[in-house]
């Protein structure tokens, strides 16, 4: 041991002992029996039906881009609920425990947390809230949705995309496990320096904050190097760079900043491990260390990533606006500029998080003026969705709603920023619940954003829609507890109410606290209408099924191919013959039109090397929280044998023959045109009627033209 | 970009991992000279410290300029990365990075310096 630890350690198990299970938690031992009760009934059904084999053919193994996605969205929706109930019981601990009237239960003096626990559980809402919903929503949509839209047939690396997400899963179950085997850090999602030091915070807790944060960062890393090499390599012919769906530009400035800004956490975060470990000193209050250089390095990678998750949420509500406006996106050129700045800005404004610390009027005279320039991008943004709404035929559909309250929520969250901007007023609300009324403004837009893409996007992966009223019916309940929860936090913060209370001295806030309560309720009910959501539309799949273009107005490439989408993606590689391709073939006349003439295709084969490695990445992180040292060095040697052996093997892939894409083709067109009869003749000789010159290039025997498309870049405005 | 399109859905020509240009400048005698040079360098940065062979700044700018040797032996010897033509993408990478470099660097050692003058007793070697 390079470090003093409390408590027993063995060569065994490390400081793995029954004394650290939490059997005693009144609230922890009923949740562990229910989860275990629940995971053996989920096991069980899973058995009773002869699903397994389905499981790991079609799911566990495999690479296809869209069903990774689909498992990223359902890790993301799962540790959301998960949050959702962290944030539950701080609000009821806040409601509860105000005055020193107020009784206590569990072991707490007041209200049913000790401030250990409360501790506990506001950090892993806002690490769980940031690094484990919204990154694999937005990460899971980017997967799913981008390669469709530039017309190719996966990732560009299928089996580092299934290691990102196995990774990130892994993740998700170290903090998972944090809450049966020991207990997790109570420093704040961010952590403080110097509290996350060994002296101070002996246990395991910051142990399993650092470890997870870790393989979270490794995980999206990987999916932003992906993403990245996806967008520049993969688009189909004729999708130049100015004909790219937003929603794309939105994803490639975001995994910029992922790219660039994720090693700034990992070598933040491994330099606490150091001190933690090895004994050194680089954030502890002497021997030459500095606290605020913890604080310094995690926003450099802080303040860029929360960019990294507003931006594609961006790109979403631009997809969605005009789909429903039945108009092309307003300034398309201008919003992937604004895109950019934004991604830019984000490197210059990181000490905006801790104006307070004390560098003098030069310093935050700098920072302010950077952070207020995010303003100009942004507003370039709402005007361009106002404009882009202006005049247009609107339809308020549920996912239209989202994306109206994801800008309503943006506008509140923007001018909170903007004050928040000035040093003056962030020297006084600094630290209260202003702030976090603030950033939950910003966060919601994103929750909103993925909400409205769930029902958009939701029929093209699994070719059904989602059932109007109950998704209307979650938004009304679930925006009825934002405005309950938040005004009333917004108030708070101006009478001075710090975060993270754990009691509230002051018996005047509590009508507020009690508001915010009842918000907390309409929020759970939201959840409730949201499982109703789920299964009334599974339940009457076979009413809502839609064809390839599921809105009727849809506009970009990925409404082209079949609903749900085969697993190649596209039979025939489209030719792209404007920004918004659906839009231009159906205003041609030949959305319908379908190949003349298949090819034979090659497939990634699908792999368990990339569960494998996640699994073991779960183990090197438990071996590290709990310093088992024999278990870490056992599986990393695992991880580099597998990482070597898989690349000696490679993967050659398998074609797809011509004769079973035409097949599997037919299939799918005789399933569409049961739906919608909007489906063309499959395969049949001679050029269909068309009404003007078409460009569909990849249907030879249409007339080949050089006139430029209708609505090509420029004639949007 | 519709070239690279044909070559996945074609000859998967570029798929051997032996072809690729970083594998093909790879050789033993380069690896050997990366791991010389850096840890040559690394053990004289190591020593002129802890011997406190010069007075503070002049240490700071003696193993600054150690690193940063041994910074671009390593890309070159063992990540194999020029700016020929073949890199392309690593050298877009690059001069995407060095203005991120500065700013976060050059930012980061501005606020620290400001507070340094405000809440600290003057160490030695600062001015």
């Amino acid at each position: 041991m390079l470090v003093d630890l409390p408590g027993g350690w063995n060569p065994l198990l490390g400081r793995l002992a029954w004394s650290q299970i939490p059997y005693d938690n009144p609230i922890l031992a009923p949740l562990f029996v229910a989860v275990v009760l629940g995971g053996i009934a989920i096991v069980a059904l899973i058995t009773y039906y002869g699903k397994w084999g389905y499981l790991w053919k079609e799911w566990l193994t495999t690479v296809d881009h869209k069903k990774l996605g689909v498992m990223y969205i359902i890790i993301g929706l799962v540790m959301l609920f998960r949050g959702f109930v962290d944030g539950m019981m701080i609000r009821t601990q806040q409601a509860w425990a105000v005055g020193p009237d107020s009784s206590g239960v569990f072991g707490a003096l007041h209200g049913y947390l000790t401030p250990f626990h409360y501790g506990q559980v506001y950090t892993a809402h806002g690490l769980i809230m940031i690094l484990l919903a919204a990154t694999p929503l937005l990460v899971g949509f980017m997967n799913i949705i981008v390669p469709i839209q530039i017309g190719a047939r996966d990732m560009a690396y299928p089996y580092l995309n299934a290691l990102g997400l196995w990774i990130t899963a892994a993740g998700a179950a170290l903090i998972m496990a944090s809450l049966f085997i020991g207990n997790f850090a109570h420093n704040g999602w961010f952590g403080y320096a110097p509290i996350f030091e060994i002296q101070y915070s002996p246990g395991v807790g910051v142990d399993y904050w650092m470890w997870t944060l870790q393989l979270l960062a490794l995980g999206t890393t990987l999916g932003g190097i992906n993403l990245l090499v996806t967008i520049i390599k993969m688009r189909a012919p004729g999708m130049t760079w100015f004909r790219l769906p937003i929603f794309v530009w939105a994803s490639l400035s975001a995994n910029i900043i992922a790219l660039t800004s994720f090693p700034a956490l990992q070598v933040a975060l491994g330099l606490v491990a150091a001190d933690r470990y090895l004994g050194a000193h680089f954030f502890t209050a002497g021997l030459g260390g500095n606290l605020m250089l913890y604080t310094n390095l995690f926003w450099i990678w802080g303040h860029p990533e929360v960019y990294f998750v507003i931006l594609p949420a961006f790109g979403m509500m631009s997809e969605i606006f005009p789909v429903f406006s039945e108009k092309p996106l307003f300034g398309y050129i201008t919003m992937v500029l604004a895109s950019f700045a934004i991604a830019g800005v984000s490197w210059l404004v990181w000490l905006h998080h801790f104006f307070t610390m004390g560098a003098g009027p030069d310093v935050n005279s700098f920072f302010s003026v950077a952070t207020m320039l995010v303003g100009i991008p942004t507003g370039v943004k709402v005007f361009n969705w106002a404009f882009t709404m202006y005049r247009g035929r609107l339809t308020f559909t549920a996912a239209m709603l989202w994306a109206l309250g994801a800008l309503f929520l943006l506008l509140i969250g923007g001018l909170t920023g903007m004050m928040l901007a000035i040093p003056a007023i962030n020297y006084m609300v600094h630290n209260s619940v202003f702030v976090i009324a603030h950033f939950h403004s910003m966060l919601l837009v994103i929750v909103y954003a993925v909400f409205g893409s769930v029902i958009f996007w939701f029929p093209k992966v699994f070719g059904f829609k989602l059932d109007e009223f109950w998704a209307k019916t979650m938004f009304w309940l679930f925006t009825g507890g934002t405005v309950l929860v938040f005004v009333p936090m917004y108030m708070l913060g101006f009478m001075g109410m710090t975060r993270r209370l754990d009691y509230v001295f002051n018996t005047n806030w509590h009508p507020y606290l009690l508001v915010m309560e009842g918000g907390i309720v309409v929020y759970t009910l939201s959840v409730f209408a949201f499982f109703v959501l789920l299964y009334v539309s599974i339940r009457d799949r076979v009413k809502n099924r839609v064809g390839a273009d599921a809105w009727g107005t849809s506009r970009s490439l990925e409404w082209l191919t079949h609903s749900p989408v085969p697993f190649y993606n596209f039979a025939v590689t489209p030719h792209v013959n404007a920004r918004d391709e659906a839009a231009w073939r159906r205003a041609n006349g030949i959305a319908a039109v379908q190949p003349a003439k298949y090819v034979d295709i090659h497939m990634p084969n699908n792999t368990p090397v990339a569960l494998y490695i996640g699994a073991l990445t779960f183990v090197l992180g438990f071996a590290l929280t709990w310093r088992i040292w024999w278990l870490c060095l056992a599986s990393l040697v695992a991880i580099i044998v597998l990482m070597i052996v898989r690349s000696y093997r490679g993967d050659p892939g398998y074609i797809v023959t011509a004769a079973e894409l035409e097949r599997m083709e037919r299939e799918a067109i005789a399933r569409e045109r049961q739906v919608d009869g909007s489906a063309g003749e499959p395969v049949v000789g001679g050029a269909p009627a068309v009404g003007r010159p078409a460009m569909a290039y990849e249907r030879s025997d249409l007339p080949k033209t050089s006139t430029p498309p209708s609505m090509g870049p420029g004639a949007h405005h | 970009m519709s070239q690279a399109h044909h070559g996945h859905q074609g000859g998967h020509g570029h798929a051997d991992p032996i072809l690729h240009p970083e594998v093909q400048m790879s050789s033993g005698r380069g690896y050997f000279s990366g791991f010389l040079i850096s840890t040559l360098l690394m053990l004289i940065a190591t020593f002129l410290v802890s011997s406190h062979a010069a007075p503070p700044f002049g240490l700071l700018l003696v193993i600054t300029v150690c690193a940063g040797i041994s910074i671009i032996a390593q890309i070159y010897f063992l990540l194999h990365i020029d700016i020929s033509e073949h890199n392309i993408w690593n050298t877009v990478s690059l001069v995407a990075f060095i203005p991120l470099f500065v700013l976060t660097i050059g930012l980061t050692w501005w606020m620290f310096s400001q507070l340094y003058l405000r809440t600290m007793p003057p160490m030695p070697g600062m001015h």
